[in-house]
């Protein structure tokens, strides 16, 4: 673990009850996040990213929500160990949450003034007058227009896009180290988006913020994202930097995604598709989960469930820094195949046994 | 490929909607009125796809909305094949529906959770005896179940035991049921996820491959606009700002709207990511019900001068392009429309 290292999440494992059985929501996600950085968590819906987001923030539903393993470390210390009250003191000035749909999330009954000035309230132990003052601030900061005007006004007089950015501010108010953004910008045009992104990034520059960025476009996540977290089923199936993963993704349902992006040359033809279906949580398919819909599945997918195994530059053959030594390190790597390293949190990493094959073909596309 | 030096199959003349705003519970009085469609006009060809894109609350779905009658238009004309058809009602309207279908955003509340899916594509066969199967009418569902990629065993599940992808094809499949020649998709792949947006729009490729359909494709996606369109209209405000070629309005756009839209969106690129210029918008949008006087756009506009606020700007070909052989020739409605360099976009 880096000295930078705000937020590192172990083999976390949820359930859910429901009339039709358990839902096996996380099967042991990992991740990690630094001080200032962005990770991008990709993934279908249902993936579990947002339960994720949740049971590190202590708001998942419980029951029928229940944490069956893993850790949650967040500045070394783990918050599946601590009470309720201890949690509810993390929130807000130690890591905040901005949710998707703002008008939902904001009290449509309480002026927003009140709403950003309650965090100051209720941590700071401020009082209303001193508030208020915080909140136009607060507004200011996030280029709302004459704030101090509008500092009385009620959600539904905002547009949409300065909702999400009210939201923002409110998250914002404690300064704190961790924010989780699940899709913050989804029910957004593109020209707010990129004004409400741009802000994003901004003030996590400013605070040296770590982010958790929940998309699933991978417009914003290029734009945007340090380190890339893709979840499938319950699982992350790879994690890798930015670039290294749009340049040559390590596992068959990322190289899916990016496929599927309309491309200019693709005019008039056909778009890649992923074929079939999104798992159902209820039954997940043995072995890799991902193996109906995967066109390199073999018949060790259909009964070995794949671990994350660590993707070295000197595994995967092809590397532009290809010596004798490392050629002869790859080979023996790839004899042992099975018995592969276990990878750090946050080393670049994929779930699928013929990762190498993978990473492979994607470089000499 | 649609072929523009035929009819159009639909020609938008001067659209107009508004939504009266009222005040009091009693006496209910009209203080002003949303524009949401403010004097559109366009047309759409057989076999053409024309996708239509704009920031939310421009006026899309209403456009939508009154192509398929389900809003009365303010004023304007909607002529299908040459005939005005938004003032038609009774017989006359439901004979003319049956050509002209929808498919809804949101494959998840569109359906009716308490029909199965035989009845929910077989629904258009009751509300148009005339176009219903001679036979069995099992049959004709079956078949259009197979024709969208769906198991015809599914006939009598209901909504939801399918996926959202799966929802949006019984959505296509009931669309198709009565054989349209136009088919309105407002939204159609937005509510679903990456990996099975692209099935759906393969699907719809095929189809209007199959049946020569002619699709009018509303999207807030636009590289999946770029992808399925023949030509893309830009709103902005209840007003058409631009319209053309896809490439002319995605290589060439002319309007500082589109310009600032296309330069938004984020490119699937990280190495693009410092190397591009992108239009940063200030400013809201301002509401229909108290539109800006002049061009509509220009309180976010970095271009905006006098002129702008007097007078409104006309969609036609700009003056310094006309004559001009090349896809830079094309409707745009702004006093200063001219190409800027290096706009990077989808
Ligand atoms: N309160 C709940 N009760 C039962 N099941 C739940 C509950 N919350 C989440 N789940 C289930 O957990 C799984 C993961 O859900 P989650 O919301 O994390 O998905 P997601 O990756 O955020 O998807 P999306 O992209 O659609 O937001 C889903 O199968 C969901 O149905
Ligand atoms: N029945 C109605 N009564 C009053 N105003 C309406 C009505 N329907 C739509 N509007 C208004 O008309 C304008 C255009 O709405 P419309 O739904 O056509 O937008 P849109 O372009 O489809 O937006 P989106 O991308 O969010 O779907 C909006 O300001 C909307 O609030
Ligand atoms: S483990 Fe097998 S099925 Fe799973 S992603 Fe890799 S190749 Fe495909
Ligand atoms: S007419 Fe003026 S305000 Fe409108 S788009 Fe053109 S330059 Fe901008
Ligand atoms: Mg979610
Ligand atoms: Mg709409």
């Amino acid at each position: 673990m880096t000295d930078d290292r705000l937020l590192e999440v172990r083999d976390l494992e949820v359930e859910f009850t429901t009339r039709d059985g358990v839902v096996r929501a996380l099967n042991g996600v990992s991740y990690g996040v630094d001080a200032g950085e962005t990770l991008a968590v990709l993934g279908e819906s249902g993936s579990g990213k947002s339960v994720t987001a949740q049971a590190i923030m202590g708001i998942l539903d419980m029951p029928p929500g229940r944490i069956t393993g893993g850790e949650i470390l967040f500045q070394g210390r783990d918050l599946l160990g601590l009470g309720a009250e201890e949690r509810r003191k993390i929130r807000g000035p130690k890591m905040a949450m901005i949710f998707q749909d703002a008008l939902s999330s904001l009290n449509p009954v309480l002026s927003v003034g009140f709403q950003l000035g309650e965090m100051f309230r209720v941590h700071r132990g401020a009082s209303r007058k001193e508030a208020k003052e915080r909140a136009v601030e607060l507004m200011e900061r996030v280029r709302i227009p004459a704030a101090r005007q509008r500092v009385n006004d009620y959600p539904h007089e905002f547009s949409g896009g300065m909702r999400q950015r009210i939201m923002i501010a409110m998250a914002l108010a404690l300064e704190p180290d961790l924010i989780i953004a699940d899709e913050p910008t989804t029910a957004l045009d593109v020209t707010v988006q990129a004004q409400v992104m741009d802000l994003l990034a901004d003030l996590q520059r400013e605070y040296r913020m770590g982010l958790i960025l929940i998309t699933h476009d991978l417009g914003v996540v290029a734009d945007t994202a340090d380190r890339i977290a893709v979840m499938y089923a319950g699982r992350i199936v790879e994690n890798a930097p930015v670039k290294e993963l749009y340049a040559a993704p390590a596992h068959p349902y990322t190289k899916g995604l990016l496929d599927s992006i309309p491309r200019l040359d693709q005019k008039g033809g056909q778009l890649y598709a992923i074929s079939g279906l999104p798992p159902n949580l209820l039954h997940v398919p043995d072995g890799c989960p991902f193996h109906p819909r995967c066109p390199r599945a073999r018949d060790r997918c259909r009964t070995d469930l794949p671990p994350l195994y660590a993707v070295s530059e000197r595994a995967a053959g092809g590397a532009a820094d290809a010596t004798a030594e490392a050629a002869e390190a790859a080979a023996a790597d790839a004899a042992h195949d099975d018995i592969a390293r276990v990878p750090e949190v946050g080393e670049r990493s994929s779930a699928c046994h013929y990762w190498k094959e993978t990473v492979d073909d994607a470089r000499r596309a | 490929m649609a072929d523009t030096t035929r009819e159009p199959i639909l020609e938008v003349r001067n659209l107009v909607k508004h939504f009266p705003l009222t005040q009091g519970i009693v006496f209910r009085r009209q203080v002003g009125a949303v524009r949401a469609v403010d004097d559109i006009s366009f047309t759409l060809y057989p076999g053409e796809t024309l996708g239509i894109v704009g920031e939310s609350g421009c006026g899309k779905s209403t456009v939508a909305k009154l192509l398929m009658n389900l809003e009365r238009a303010t004023s304007g004309e909607v002529l299908y094949k040459g005939e005005d058809i938004s003032k038609l009602s009774g017989r006359a309207l439901k004979a003319v529906r049956r050509n002209i279908q929808m498919v809804f955003q949101d494959p998840y509340t569109s359906l009716n959770p308490r029909m199965t899916v035989g009845d929910i594509i077989g629904e258009p066969f009751d509300i148009h005896p005339e176009a219903a199967p001679k036979g069995d009418k099992q049959a004709r569902v079956r078949e259009l179940l197979d024709v969208v990629g769906l198991n015809p065993e599914y006939i009598n599940r209901y909504p939801h035991q399918f996926s959202g992808g799966q929802r949006q094809r019984i959505g296509i499949a009931r669309g198709l049921a009565l054989n349209p020649e136009i088919i309105i998709c407002d939204e159609p792949v937005s509510a679903l996820d990456v990996s099975v947006q692209a099935q759906v729009i393969n699907l719809m490729e095929k189809l209007q491959d199959e049946f020569g359909l002619s699709y009018l494709f509303i999207a807030h996606d636009l590289s999946i606009v770029r992808h399925i369109s023949d030509r893309v209209g830009v709103m902005y405000l209840g007003k058409m700002v631009e319209i053309g070629s896809d490439a002319a309005i995605y290589d060439h756009p002319t309007h500082p709207y589109t310009q600032a839209l296309l330069s938004a969106v984020p490119l699937p690129d990280p190495d693009a990511r410092e190397g591009r210029e992108r239009i940063i918008l200030t400013g809201d949008v301002p509401s229909p019900a108290n539109p800006p006087s002049g061009c509509r756009f220009r309180t976010r506009c970095w271009k905006a001068e006098e002129r702008c606020a007097e007078e409104m700007p006309l969609l036609a070909v700009p003056q310094r392009y006309a004559g001009a052989d090349t896809a830079v020739a094309h409707d745009s409605a702004c006093h200063f429309a001219e190409e800027k360099q290096h706009v990077a976009h989808a």
